[in-house]
């Protein structure tokens, strides 16, 4: 480590100083055990493995903005200024910089993940290069952002690309953004003002509150130099005050209702029929009414009983795998893949829109791009169906790439807009994606002609 | 204008005010950084035209000073590309370092610029050699050539990194003219757009130089989508390859198994429709290692430190 510093150091000079912070917070951690109850995640200290306690509602948040205006300075500066508070482990600049690579699911990802916590909420932080890598983290799922940070230089102001940036926030789903002006030691009070108001003009336009987002005024280079605490310090609790408020907690999954994806189906002599599976949300009781919905039927009764390893339970948690009692219904009726859910919550649809990231070939995908018309069996929960791609605003998809597809379903399954899931081809998986949209499901006319084939589909264009 | 200045007289003794007001409204008609132009206010006494033309006067020198900063930053996004007609073929890779750049107008406006630019050079400077002239510029040749207008490429592309703060490459340029009346070129860049035409820009691209009769329906097109996205090697010689076993590992065009129509292979096709491919090239973005080319200042001596 210590050659390796002295190289970084030795190439730029600008480095030292925060190297110099970093050495001494390893030896912090390595000498004393830290007081604060935090997981870290960029470095693994696999020898004191601490645990999570869970005491604070979770959010994550992540920075976007130009290149040069601060983004990694700014969250260095916000774990310096918690960490005075106790409140999280100090970053280095150079810790978050150079995003490593990480690999989620077989999927390399650059992206740094921070953690910290405030007085009222645990946050995770994330911070991706490029527009790509953001998109490849909303698909896989990696770390969903409930929020973002626009971090934007006063010397320099909205640049051409801000626009995609907040494209980019918008295509992600991020409804609250937090816009930190940066710099702004080395500019006046009239320019700072000037760049609150072209960003205020620029949100407007993109579709979020112009007039009412927080913007938040300082200078990370300050607060993590723990100079001038105004500008610098006070700031980032300011701009983290703000963050608080503004960005609402997402909705755990245990207050969501019930879901529970059919694994398997029992049938008990003298009990009746079991279905088994882990509670993918909500609570479920004993005596609930509840919808089996799937496999192109729906079916209506009342769990009559909950039990888990042998024993009954009174009430089963999301992440429970359980197996529930069913009144009046067959084994033969229910069949893996099927969705026990609160009656009302779901449906079945089998003509949806989806975000979806191709695997390349080094992520265990295939080399080959694909176009239009191509069969696909289709993963989700514990369902798989046959589905048929076609891709509306490109020729064909590349390996690597992230695309819109429309996919067809040869029956309809449960879906709704968030849920993840696999494609594959033959014993290749070929992507992974997030539904973004339902259409109404296909009409029986639709469905014969998804299920002809290609000579078909050319004798109808021929005929045309 | 005259109102403008009655304007300025009027609000003049909320002098602030005035002085903001002037700035925002040159930051927008400019776009100069907010720093710029304040800059620019102060050393002509509010005066907004000549403080407009002493910016556009000084965005060339801006431009190559923070081009200059920048230059060692490694750039790896971007987009290739191509622009062709029945006889001439450019196709060009232009990188920045992030795709966020890469998405906005004025790349895309400045990537045009250097095709059309490449595009014209394929008209006129080529001599003729074989069926076809081909032309390889690497960045330095590249930058050389002028846009419309007179200015050259390089200029361009300082003015361009000055107003997006990101480190821009001219990475490189093929220049193809066909001198035979019956060979034709076709250009394809991934993602297409929705009406193919004569220019467009993507992440990958190919040119295609091939022979085919007239009476049959033209694929150049769908052979360069083809190359787009299998990226063949070569084209592949019937007598001296052999197909690979497994057919996802192939890489002699001639071998594979045809894109759009997986039941035929390249060959077939090629028979089928009685073209002869002459030879193509293919430009997938940010692939070329930056080590290799030029384009990329190697880090000078001055600015590392020697520890004492």
């Amino acid at each position: 480590m210590a050659t390796i510093s002295l190289a970084k150091s030795l190439v730029n000079p600008a480095l030292k100083f925060v190297l110099k912070q970093s050495h001494s917070s390893h030896l912090r951690c390595s000498v004393i055990t830290p007081v604060s109850s935090l997981n870290i995640i960029l470095k693994r200290h696999y020898a004191e493995k601490q645990v999570f306690e869970r005491t604070k509602p979770h959010c994550n948040v992540g920075t976007i903005g130009h290149v040069d205006h601060g983004k990694t300075t700014l969250t260095a500066a916000i774990t310096k200024v918690l960490a005075d508070l106790n409140l999280a482990q100090k970053k280095g600049y150079s810790d978050i910089d150079n995003a490593p690579e990480e690999k989620a699911r077989g999927i390399t990802i650059n992206v740094a993940h921070v953690e910290y916590q405030t007085e009222q909420r645990h946050y995770g932080h994330t911070d991706c290069p490029g527009h790509a890598d953001y998109i490849k983290n909303m698909i896989t799922g990696t770390a969903q952002m409930d929020g973002a940070i626009l971090v934007v230089a006063a010397t320099d102001g909205v640049m051409p690309q801000t626009r995609e940036h907040l494209i980019l926030a918008k295509q992600i789903g991020i409804q609250h953004v937090v816009v930190f002006i940066n710099k702004v030691d080395a500019a006046d009070q009239e320019m700072v003002e000037l760049v609150e108001m072209e960003i205020r003009e620029l949100m407007t336009e993109m579709g979020y509150d112009g007039d009412n987002i927080p913007v938040v005024k300082g200078s990370a280079l300050c607060a993590l130099e723990g100079k001038s605490p105004e500008i610098g310090s006070e700031a980032i609790s300011k701009l983290l005050e703000q963050v608080d408020s503004f960005i609402p907690t997402p909705i755990r999954e245990l207050d969501k209702p019930f879901l529970m994806p059919v694994e398997s189906v029992h049938s008990i002599p003298g009990r009746g029929t079991v279905v088994t599976g882990r509670l993918h949300r909500g609570v479920l009781k004993k005596g609930t009414e509840c919808e089996i919905v799937g496999h192109g039927k729906v079916m209506k009764t009342t769990v009559t009983g909950v039990e888990m390893f042998h024993k009954t339970l009174d009430e089963a948690q999301a992440g429970d795998q359980l197996g529930a009692l069913v009144r009046a219904i067959k084994r033969e009726q229910i069949k893996r893949g099927m969705v026990m859910a609160k009656p009302g919550t779901v449906k079945a649809h089998d003509n949806i829109e989806a975000a979806v990231y191709i695997l390349s070939k080094e992520e265990g995908g295939r080399a080959k791009p694909f176009t239009s018309f191509i069969q696909l069996q289709m993963f989700s929960m514990t369902w798989d169906c046959a589905t048929q791609v076609s891709i509306p605003e490109k020729e064909m998809v590349m390996p690597g790439e992230d695309a819109t597809l429309h996919l067809r379903l040869v029956k309809p399954m449960v879906c709704e807009t968030g849920q993840r899931f696999t494609l594959r081809l033959g014993d290749m998986t070929l992507g992974t994606g997030v539904i973004t949209k339902i259409n109404n499901n296909l009409s029986e006319e639709d469905r014969i002609k998804l299920l002809e084939g290609k000579k078909a589909r050319e004798k109808s264009v021929a005929k045309k | 204008m005259i109102f403008q200045l009655v304007r300025r007289l009027h609000i003049a003794p909320v002098c602030r005010a005035a002085d903001s007001s002037l700035l925002a409204k040159l930051r927008k008609k400019t776009g100069y950084t907010i720093a710029n132009c304040k800059k620019a206010l102060e050393m002509h006494n509010n005066d907004t035209d000549k403080a407009e033309a002493w910016l556009n006067d000084q965005a060339q020198a801006m431009g190559w000073a923070k081009a200059t900063k920048l230059a060692g930053r490694s750039a790896l996004q971007g987009l290739v590309a191509v622009k062709f007609n029945k006889n001439h073929g450019a196709l060009v890779e232009l990188n920045c370092e992030t795709d966020f750049v890469a998405k906005n107008d004025k790349f895309h406006r400045m990537i045009e610029d250097a095709t059309a630019a490449c595009f014209k050079f394929a008209h006129t400077n080529l001599t003729s050699k074989g069926p076809v002239t081909k032309m390889e510029l690497d960045s330095e040749q590249l930058g050389n050539l002028s846009v419309e207008g007179g200015k050259k490429l390089t200029e361009v592309l300082a003015l361009f990194i000055g107003s997006v703060g990101e480190n821009a490459i001219l990475r490189r340029a093929e220049c193809w003219k066909a001198n035979d009346k019956d060979v034709k070129i076709a250009g394809y860049t991934h993602p297409a757009p929705a009406t193919p035409g004569e220019y467009s820009a993507g992440k990958y691209g190919a040119l295609l130089a091939y022979k085919q009769p007239g009476d049959t329906e033209d694929i150049g097109r769908q052979l360069c989508q083809h190359i787009v996205g299998c990226a063949p090697r070569k084209i592949g010689d019937k007598e001296r390859d052999k197909p690979a076993k497994n057919a996802d590992d192939e890489i002699c065009l001639i071998y594979q198994e045809y894109l759009l129509d997986p039941s035929y292979t390249i060959e077939e096709l090629l028979q089928q429709n009685k073209v002869e491919i002459l030879d193509y090239v293919r430009f997938s973005c940010g692939e070329a290692m930056e080590a290799n080319l030029p384009g990329v200042e190697k880090q000078s001596l001055d600015t590392v430190q020697t520890l004492q």
